[in-house]
């Protein structure tokens, strides 16, 4: 007898395996000279999947974000926001500003695969570090620049953040009831998306370099990558209108929008198919419904009165319903449904922890976590959280003397020099309290870290 | 003469270093300003979708056709159900929006899934494929015995990728299968919703908020799209394939990752706050005197910026205000927020991106660089987008003829790439379209 699906499955997605099963991406080394979201996230996909990703910040100063946090919280002296973004990298802080600094980085370009940048369009160009001096030095480096508009054309210098790559993209405008009052896609939407395309590039780009031997030159713009995921351009130029805020409902799915049940919770409900809608009816027991010549067919029942009739009458239906039950209905019968989860619930997920999508550990300095683990899972070569993010330039003699073969008289003359650097004593960039670094046998490089 | 480009950085100011950016502009107009004969990155790879109602699924086959791949979509003889999916039920053709951007370079061929010879039509062609993209119910294929279980026998170098709302394995996968996939539903169980509203208007305008584009569908296509290259990767250097499992009601929470963070740091989940950030302020959308403004100042040197821009530097020792990081106060954030209101209204657009740009500029040129860069720009609708020159001069945008419909534009996949470009070839839409081409090409055998 065949084994049930499920069962085979799961023994491929076996959670507990997953730190003795190989790292696709090891052997692949990156310089990560970027901060704050957009560019740390294109070299968290790396770390997660096995790179060596050397993180490389100022010294005393670090990444911006290392001090960014919500409402001004940290967690034992750290952002707990930087610690989701960096883990598995190794932290070396050395001054851009200084010759002698950029030839560090450049000795280590010497002996990577990919550099990422993400400061404004220009900028790491200009320092006598960007593409055209590290493709120089190392015609096979995979180079990604990260900004907001792109290298290339007359905004190319203009600023950019999360939120103002939402506007110029037009993203601003449609969240929201209306017109008037709309909501940005909080979280840095703008951020993680243009980031997780940008990995995209970066392992097409190592893919082509298997086959050909070439490296190359990736311009990532934020205000594309969201205007990639807009239906607006094609709509617009079907139908010469624009796509407007419609608040819960999607206007491409009727009935659908976001309703509070009979025991105050709230619950989405969406319907792309005339399948999709029958089954519907029949959960909300009330098939007529489905042959009502307003609703019988999606182009019928996506029509704006059809859709507004037709949501009223699910928001009523959700209302005499318990949350439970309308979710026990969707499973039974397949169709679209689901509670608004929250922060707390989505970091307790059972399911979540089972997918390997939360994970718990341990952390040699920062002790019991509970963060996001890899988005999606690879039964053979599974990414990992391997350890959180570490102070500025915890790991200067790791990676000095064992990639670029430095003595400790090299690295005390670099100290003295102030060409490489540690973190000073604000909080979000030194060490936790409990922690005696002089003692540290990493830092003090006595010792690897872990595989 | 031409007019001087603005910079933002002393950094890049200077003679010499001009010309070193002139020269790398130089550089990045023959590296983009034509692919010429390049070729995407996937060139020669061969994907085969299946996917019924399945949006990311979609996306992913259309991601990769875009860096080159071969892509073949497979479809029952009635059509994808995806195809009825549209906007206020306009369809081009017959076909709705969605998936008339998402059929970028696809070939589409329709197969009986019900016939034995179809299915023997799959197999002959899964031998052949590089990557399989299963967008059905989970277990579905591998029940018509053409799952990964089965195909990875034969074909050991295939990557699968699985991608259903709550993926293809866990318990909860199991008890949940048939729920089919939608943005807004994969947003509510990623918690997204909950982050977005304002709790103080009337119901139920103060529900939590759906973001109002497809945010879960598209991440979860893409983190699948970078979790199948990390397997091609993997492949490349040993051969083997895999499963690659996308639950697309986990992607958007697990890749952002900051829900978890929250969650994990105060054990209780945030209230909605409106127009406000959790770490910044200003960070938002504000009325100026003809629309609306994006105002982005987060760091207490570019809130200084900022008042001292709109004649408010009153504001700035008024004993309400004079802590640093005045975000993380939201009390407090109320008051601030009225005298924020007050100030943009009474300026332009224009004039409110101008003053800070000009800010900006000089404020870059200090030594001490504690002057900060408010940043204020227009907030554009999606209309006045799509007539910037720089998305033209960049192809960000592409145009092409749907038969018996006419034109229509269709944003392009970035990053660019100087070596592997994407790009977008055709656009079809109809059912079975290729069939004639690819069955002949695969030696599939078409029932008559």
């Amino acid at each position: 007898m065949t084994e049930d699906y499920f069962s085979f499955t799961e023994r491929l997605f076996d959670q507990s395996q997953t730190s003795g099963k190989p790292e696709a991406l090891k052997g692949i080394r990156v310089l990560d000279l970027s901060r704050v979201i957009f560019g740390p996230m294109v070299a968290k996909w790396l770390a997660l999947f096995g790179a060596e990703v050397i993180k490389i910040e100022q010294p005393e100063e670090g990444d911006d974000w290392r001090s960014g946090t919500y409402w001004g919280k940290y967690w034992k002296d750290s952002s707990p926001y930087f610690q989701s973004l960096n883990p598995n990298k190794y932290f070396v802080a050395i001054d851009l500003k200084e010759e002698k600094g950029k030839d560090l980085v450049k000795d280590l370009a010497k002996k990577a695969d990919v550099v990422i940048e993400n400061y404004r369009a220009g900028l790491a160009e200009a320092w006598g570090l960007g593409y055209m001096a590290m493709s120089k030095i190392n015609p096979k480096i995979i180079y990604i620049s990260c900004s907001g508009y792109g290298q290339w054309g007359p905004m190319r210098y203009f600023p950019s953040y999360d939120l103002i790559s939402q506007s110029v993209s037009g993203v601003a405008r449609m969240t929201g009831f209306s017109e008037k009052r709309t909501f940005k896609l909080p979280d840095y939407y703008g951020d993680f998306f243009p980031a997780i395309l940008g990995v995209v590039g970066v392992l097409s780009a190592l893919h082509h370099r298997e086959r050909t031997g070439k490296g190359q030159f990736i311009d990532m713009a934020q205000t594309e990558a969201l205007m990639r995921v807009m239906h607006n351009w094609t709509y617009m130029s079907a139908t010469g209108q624009d796509i407007h805020p419609t608040g819960n409902f999607d206007p491409t799915m009727a009935p659908s929008g976001i309703f509070k049940t009979r025991d105050g919770l709230f619950i989405s409900i969406a319907v792309a198919t005339k399948e999709q809608f029958l089954i519907l009816t029949e959960a909300m027991g009330a098939v007529e419904l489905a042959t009502d010549k307003r609703f019988q067919e999606t182009a019928e029942r996506l029509k704006g009165e059809n859709a507004a009739i037709i949501n009223e009458k699910l928001a009523q239906w959700v209302h005499t319903q318990n949350a439970e039950d309308i979710i026990t209905l969707a499973k039974a019968k397949g169709f679209a449904a689901a509670v608004v989860m929250d922060d707390e619930k989505l970091v307790r997920d059972e399911w979540r922890e089972a997918r390997g999508s939360v994970v718990e550990f341990v952390d040699d300095m920062y002790g019991n976590s509970r963060f996001a683990g890899p988005a999606v899972s690879l039964h053979k070569s599974p990414g990992r959280i391997k350890r959180l993010t570490r102070p500025i330039g915890y790991h200067n003699r790791y990676v000095f003397k064992k990639i670029l073969g430095l003595s400790e008289e090299d690295i005390r003359k670099l100290e003295k020099e102030d060409v490489i650097g540690y973190w000073d004593n604000r909080v979000g960039k030194r060490p936790p309290s409990y922690v005696d670094i002089s003692k540290d046998k990493i830092f003090n490089y006595k010792k690897d870290e872990r595989a | 003469m031409k007019k001087k480009e603005q910079v933002f950085s002393k950094h890049m100011t200077g003679k010499k270093t001009q010309e070193q950016l002139e020269q790398f502009n130089k550089l990045l107009g023959e590296m983009m300003g034509s692919i010429g004969g390049k070729k995407g990155a996937l060139e020669q790879i061969r994907v085969l979708e299946i996917g019924h109602a399945n949006f990311p699924g979609l996306v992913c086959g259309a991601m990769l056709g875009e860096m080159g791949a071969d892509v073949i979509k497979i479809e029952p003889p009635q059509g994808d159900a995806a195809r009825e999916a549209t906007h206020h039920g306009h369809y081009i053709q017959g076909v709705g929006i969605p998936f008339v951007m998402e059929s970028r370079n696809k070939l589409l061929i329709t197969i009986d899934f019900d016939d034995e010879q179809g299915i023997e039509n799959i197999k002959k062609l899964v031998r052949k494929a590089d990557i399989l993209i299963d967008a059905m119910k989970p277990g579905y294929l591998d029940e018509l015995g053409i799952g990964y279980r089965q195909i990875s026998a034969v074909n050991p170098g295939l990557i699968y990728a699985a991608v259903s709302p709550y993926g293809h394995y866990t318990q909860k996968g199991r008890d949940f299968q048939n729920i089919p996939d939608t943005d807004l539903t994969a947003q509510s169980e990623s918690g997204y919703p909950a982050l977005t509203g304002d709790p103080g208007l009337p119901e139920p305008d103060n529900y939590p908020v759906r973001a109002g584009i497809w945010a879960a569908t598209y991440m979860s296509a893409a983190v699948c799209v970078a979790g199948i290259m990390t397997a091609l990767l993997h492949r490349d250097r040993t051969g083997e394939g895999q499963m690659v499992d996308m639950a697309t009601y986990d992607a958007l929470s697990a890749w952002m990752g900051f829900s978890h963070v929250w969650g994990f740091t105060n054990e209780k989940p945030r209230i909605r706050v409106g127009n406000y950030d959790w770490c910044l302020f200003p960070y938002g959308y504000y009325q100026a005197k003809d629309g609306y403004v994006t105002v982005a100042a987060g760091s207490d040197a570019d809130f200084r910026g900022l008042i001292k821009i709109l004649g408010r530097w009153d504001l700035e020792d008024d004993w309400r205000f004079v802590f640093d990081r005045i975000a993380d106060d939201p009390v407090k954030l109320d008051e601030l927020e009225k005298e924020m209101k007050k100030e943009f209204v009474k300026h332009t657009r224009k004039v409110l991106s101008e003053k800070t740009l000009a800010y900006g500029a000089k404020a870059a040129r200090d030594k001490l660089r504690s002057k900060g860069f408010p940043i204020v720009v227009s907030t554009l609708k999606p209309s006045e987008v799509v007539e910037e020159k720089h998305w033209k001069i960049r192809r960000s945008f592409e145009e092409f003829d749907i038969k018996d419909h006419g034109r229509i534009t269709v944003p392009s996949l970035p990053p660019r790439m100087s070596e592997s470009p994407s790009k977008i070839e055709w656009i079809k839409t109809g059912i079975g379209e290729d069939n004639e081409e690819v069955y002949k090409k695969y030696k599939l055998i078409m029932k008559d």
